[in-house]
């Protein structure tokens, strides 16, 4: 099977959460999909209410 | 193949699962609860049922995120256009080729209470806009407390982290 699909880039981002942009699945604990854009940012402050998303609550601590 | 796909057998046939293509239809967790449950790991078990039914479930996917074939191959070739999720009407390559172990796109999976593990190769772009290569497995920090950030050291267990 040929897949010519983008490797994904993370950025990190100063203080703040990890984008992810590019061909990627999200996946839970139980390696099941979560549905996400094609970009997205994921908490990783621990603080978010909205895990694995963030949602802004590291500019609070 | 992409990334968490996963094949599943029986004596009879094979279940092909693939996740980037989920639309969360549910049409497999209603059909068939005990075989398809996003639990419990694995999530699918075919042995909680028999062929007819789970075949039955499998064509009712809306997409390509669940197919089958039978591993008899005399039977493939007699089976039609009644079965919509048969890998001949949806992913026809699989017929020729369904070797799981080769991926080349990326996953990135949250663990219970713990860190974000990405899959696959993916480049890793830093504060100051330099870039590295990775391939193989990498543990993402999430809970804050790495000393090591952005990659995970453990430290979400000394905190009690919870997500």
């Amino acid at each position: 099977m040929k897949e010519n699909k983008k490797a994904p880039v993370i950025t990190i981002i100063e203080s703040g959460p990890l984008k992810v942009s590019g061909s990627f699945t999200l996946l839970n604990e139980n390696n099941y999909p979560i549905e996400a854009k094609s970009e997205v940012y994921l908490c990783r402050c621990g603080k978010s209410s909205n895990k694995p998303f963030c949602d802004g609550s590291h500019r609070n601590q | 193949m992409g990334s968490g796909e996963r094949k599943y057998k029986t004596n009879d046939i094979t279940v092909y699962w693939k996740p980037s293509t989920c639309i969360h239809a549910g049409a497999c967790i209603n059909g068939l609860p005990r075989v398809f449950n996003p639990r419990r790991r694995p999530w699918i078990k075919l042995e909680e049922s028999v062929t007819a039914r789970i075949i039955e479930v499998v064509d009712k996917c809306p997409v390509d995120a669940l197919t089958w074939k039978w591993n008899d191959e005399e039977k493939n070739q007699i089976v039609g256009t009644e079965h919509p999720n048969h890998i001949k009407n949806r992913r026809i390559s699989l017929l020729e080729n369904d070797d799981i172990e080769t991926s080349n796109s990326a996953s990135i999976q949250t663990m219970n209470n713990g860190p974000l593990i990405v899959k696959g190769g993916f480049l890793l772009e830093r504060e100051n806009g330099s870039r590295s290569k990775f391939s193989g497995t990498v543990s993402l920090c999430r809970c804050g407390a790495s000393k090591l950030k952005p990659f995970c050291d453990g430290s979400h267990r000394a905190i009690d982290f919870k997500a």
